[in-house]
C-alpha cells in the first residue's frame, strides 16, 4: 500500500467532488448574511442541474451547459428573493417548498424526457495544470487532474469574498442581514439589496448543480444531490458566513465524501453505507463543536417590514 | 371597536387560506402537465375517477392517509413548541427497521401483545433517532433544523446496512427483512381495505391534540413555542420543554414506520424511504397548524399520495409529479401566510 497514491486519491476526489458544496454553501452564506435563510437549495441545485445536463447534452458545449445552469439558479434565487420579501413569506416553508418542488419536478420531467434511460455524458475538458505541478508530492498530481471548473469556481469564489469585504453592496448586504432598520434609513432598499444577494446565492447554488451533473457526474438521476443543499446550509453556518472560511469547510468534507475511493486504493474493507454516514455525522459534530459561539446575523429569517410597521 | 362577527371571519378565513391555495397549486401544476404534453383535464379526470368512483379509491385513499396524519401531527407538535422537525424520515425508517426485526423475533405471541410489542418498538427506535438532536439542542443550543436533516441521510445508509447485512432474511433474493406473516398484522375493518392501523392513527391524533390543549404540559410547550422569553419568566423549563415536544415528535414518527410495517408492508425493504417528511410539512401547513385542520388535511393528501401510486398506469403521470404538486402547494401557502386582502386587521 502506497500512502502517496492513497493520499493523492483522497485529495483528487475531495478538490473535484466538494465544488457543488462550496459553491452552494458560499451562495447560502451570502443569502444569510443579508437576512435570508434558503432551505431551497437543495431544490435549485437539482432543478440547475437537470437543466444543465440537458443543454451539454444538446450541444455537447460545457461552458453552455454550466451557464444555463447559473441562469437557472439565479431565476430560482430571484424568485426566492422576490416571494420573501415582497411577498413576506415564511423563509422555511418557502425553502422547504422549493426542495420538494425540486425534487418532484425533476424527477418528474426526467422520467418524462428520458423514461427508464439513464443518458450519459461524455465530455473531455480542459486540465490547466495537466502534469505541470507533478514535481510536488500528492497536492502537485491532485491539481494536475483537475478540470477547468474546479479552478474557476475557486477564483469565483475569492473573487466574491474580497468583493464583498471591499464593497459597498456587501456592507449594505450585512446591514440588511444585522439591522435592516438602519440600511433602510440610510436611503438604500432592504428588500432590494436582499432580493440581490437571494439571486447571488441562487446563481452560485445553480453553478454547483450543473457542476455536479456535467463535469462531476456526467449523468442525472432523481434525487441526485443527496442533501448537498441542506449540508451548504450546515456549512454556512459552521463557516460563520465568512466566505472563504465556508469554501475551507467544503473542502474539508470533500476530503470526508471522497473518503471511499481513498480506502478503496488502500484495499481497506469498509462498507460503503457506513462511508456514506461519514459526511453527514461529521456535519452535526463540527456543528456542536464549533456551533456553540457561532452567532447568527440577527435578522436571519425575519420578514423585514419597513421603518415604523408601515405596509 | 370590537368585531362581533370576528370569530367567524377568522374561520372563513382559515378555510379559505388552503382552498385558494390549493386552487392555485394546481393551476400551476396543471401548466406544468400541459408543458410536457398532457393533457391536465383528463388527468384530473382520472384522479378522481380513480379516487371516489370505485369504492377501493376511497378505502386506499383512507390507508394512504393515515401515516400522514400521523406524521402529521408529529411535525405539528414539535412546531408548537417552536421547533422544526425535519428528521422524520429518519425517525420512521429507524423506527419501522427496528418493529420489523421485533416484529419477525416474535413469531407464536399472542396477536394483540405482538401489536403493542412491535407498536411500541417502533416509538422506541423514532425516540431513539431523535435523541441526538433533541439533546444536542437542549445541552448546546445546536440548531436543530440541520441536526435532523443530517440524521435522516444517516439513518438511510444505516437501516440501508442493516438490512443488507445483519438483519437480511437470506431465503429471499431482495434485500429485506423477514416478513411479519399476513395473519399477524393489522386485521382489516370488515373486508374493506382499511386495517385497524388507520383507527389508530384516529385514536392517536385525537389523544395528542387534547392532550396538547387541555394539560398543563400542552400549555407549557404552546408557550414555549409562542413566546420563549415569556415562558421563562413563567417558570416554564423552556430546554426540557422543547427537548420534550421533539422527543414526542419523534415517537409520533417512529410510530408511523411500526404501523407501515404491521399494516401495508409487513418488511422492511432495502433503500424503502417513504419520505413522509416533507408531505407532513405541507399537510402541516396546509392546516395552518390547526389540530383540527389536519384531518382534512391528511384526507387531501392521501388523495394525492394515492394518485402518485395509480396515476403512472392510469394517466401516464409520474408518480413524482404528486411531489411537485405538494412542493408548489407549500411555496403557495408560505406566501399566503401573508394574506394581502386582511392588511387592515395586521396593524
Amino acid at each position: 500500500m502506497n500512502v502517496e497514491v492513497v493520499l493523492t486519491a483522497l485529495l483528487t476526489a475531495a478538490m473535484a467532488g466538494s465544488i457543488p458544496l462550496m459553491l452552494a454553501a458560499v451562495g447560502e452564506a451570502i443569502g444569510e448574511r443579508a437576512g435570508l435563510l434558503n432551505l431551497g437549495i437543495e431544490g435549485v441545485i437539482l432543478v440547475s442541474g437537470l437543466a444543465a445536463f440537458w443543454l451539454v447534452l444538446e450541444t455537447q458545449s460545457l461552458g453552455l451547459g454550466l451557464a444555463c445552469g447559473a441562469v437557472t439558479g439565479l431565476i430560482c434565487g430571484l424568485g426566492f428573493g422576490v416571494l420573501a420579501t415582497r411577498g413576506r413569506a415564511d423563509q422555511i416553508v418557502l425553502g422547504l417548498g422549493m426542495t420538494m418542488a425540486g425534487l418532484g419536478g425533476t424527477a418528474f420531467v426526467f422520467r418524462e424526457v428520458w423514461g427508464s434511460q439513464q443518458p450519459l455524458l461524455s465530455i473531455r475538458s480542459w486540465r490547466p495544470l495537466d502534469s505541470l505541478l507533478d514535481w510536488i508530492p500528492v497536492i502537485g498530481p491532485a491539481l494536475g487532474q483537475q478540470r477547468w471548473p474546479v479552478f474557476a469556481a475557486w477564483f469565483l469564489v475569492i473573487g466574491l469574498s474580497s468583493a464583498i469585504r471591499r464593497s459597498k453592496f456587501g456592507l449594505q448586504m450585512r446591514a440588511a442581514g444585522e439591522f435592516p432598520l438602519g440600511l433602510e434609513a440610510s436611503g438604500a432598499s432592504v428588500e432590494g439589496v436582499r432580493i440581490a444577494a437571494a439571486a447571488l446565492a441562487g446563481t452560485l447554488s445553480g453553478l454547483g448543480g450543473a457542476y455536479l451533473t456535467t463535469v462531476e457526474l456526467g449523468f442525472f438521476s432523481p434525487g441526485v444531490s443527496v442533501g448537498t443543499g441542506f449540508m451548504a446550509v450546515a456549512v454556512a453556518m459552521l463557516g460563520q458566513r465568512n466566505l472563504l472560511r465556508v469554501a475551507l469547510f467544503s473542502l474539508g468534507f470533500g476530503m470526508l465524501t471522497g473518503l471511499d475511493t481513498a480506502l478503496q486504493l488502500a484495499n481497506v474493507d469498509a462498507r460503503p453505507e457506513f462511508l456514506r454516514m461519514i459526511p453527514y455525522l461529521a456535519i452535526v459534530l463540527t456543528l456542536v463543536l464549533l456551533g456553540r459561539d457561532a452567532k447568527s446575523p440577527a435578522a436571519l429569517g425575519q420578514v423585514y417590514r419597513g421603518l415604523a410597521g408601515r405596509r | 371597536m370590537p368585531d362581533p362577527h370576528g370569530h367567524w371571519r377568522a374561520v372563513i378565513n382559515s378555510l379559505a387560506t388552503p382552498i385558494l391555495a390549493v386552487i392555485l397549486a394546481t393551476g400551476v401544476c396543471s401548466v406544468a402537465l400541459l408543458l410536457v404534453g398532457h393533457n391536465p383535464l383528463a388527468a384530473w379526470q382520472a384522479l378522481i375517477q380513480r379516487a371516489f368512483l370505485r369504492p377501493a379509491g376511497v378505502q386506499e385513499m383512507l390507508v394512504a392517509a393515515a401515516p400522514l396524519l400521523l406524521a402529521g401531527v408529529a411535525v405539528a407538535v414539535a412546531a408548537r413548541a417552536g421547533l422544526w422537525n425535519i428528521g422524520i424520515d429518519g425517525q420512521v425508517l429507524v423506527g419501522a427497521l427496528a418493529a420489523a426485526w421485533v416484529g419477525t423475533t416474535l413469531e407464536g405471541t399472542p396477536r394483540i401483545l405482538l401489536w403493542a410489542v412491535v407498536l411500541v418498538t417502533g416509538v422506541i427506535g423514532g425516540l431513539a433517532w431523535v435523541a441526538i438532536p433533541a439533546l444536542l439542542r437542549a445541552r448546546f443550543g445546536t440548531n436543530e433544523i440541520v441536526t435532523t436533516i443530517m440524521f435522516n441521510y444517516v439513518a438511510l445508509s444505516l437501516t440501508s446496512w442493516l438490512v443488507k447485512g445483519p438483519l437480511r432474511d437470506d431465503t429471499i433474493v431482495a434485500p429485506q427483512t423477514a416478513a411479519i406473516p399476513p395473519t399477524d398484522r393489522l386485521p382489516l375493518l370488515a373486508n374493506t381495505r382499511v386495517h385497524a392501523g388507520v383507527i389508530l392513527a384516529l385514536v392517536v391524533w385525537g389523544v395528542v391534540t387534547w392532550w396538547l390543549h387541555r394539560s398543563t404540559a400542552g400549555f407549557d410547550i404552546k408557550a414555549t413555542g409562542e413566546n420563549p422569553r415569556a415562558a421563562i419568566h413563567a417558570l416554564i423549563p423552556v430546554g426540557l420543554v422543547s427537548a420534550g415536544a421533539l422527543l414526542a415528535s419523534g415517537a409520533l414518527a417512529g410510530l408511523v414506520g411500526a404501523g407501515d410495517i404491521l399494516s401495508t408492508k409487513g418488511t422492511f425493504q432495502a433503500e424503502w424511504n417513504p419520505g413522509y417528511g416533507l408531505t407532513a410539512f405541507a399537510l402541516v401547513f396546509l392546516a395552518r397548524k390547526n389540530f383540527l385542520a389536519l384531518l382534512p388535511a391528511a384526507l387531501f393528501l392521501g388523495l394525492l399520495s394515492y394518485g402518485a401510486d395509480v396515476m403512472p398506469r392510469a394517466a401516464g403521470v409520474p408518480s413524482a409529479f404528486f411531489a411537485f404538486y405538494e412542493g408548489v402547494i407549500l411555496i403557495v401557502l408560505a406566501v399566503f401566510a401573508w394574506q394581502p386582502w386582511h392588511r387592515k386587521q395586521m396593524l
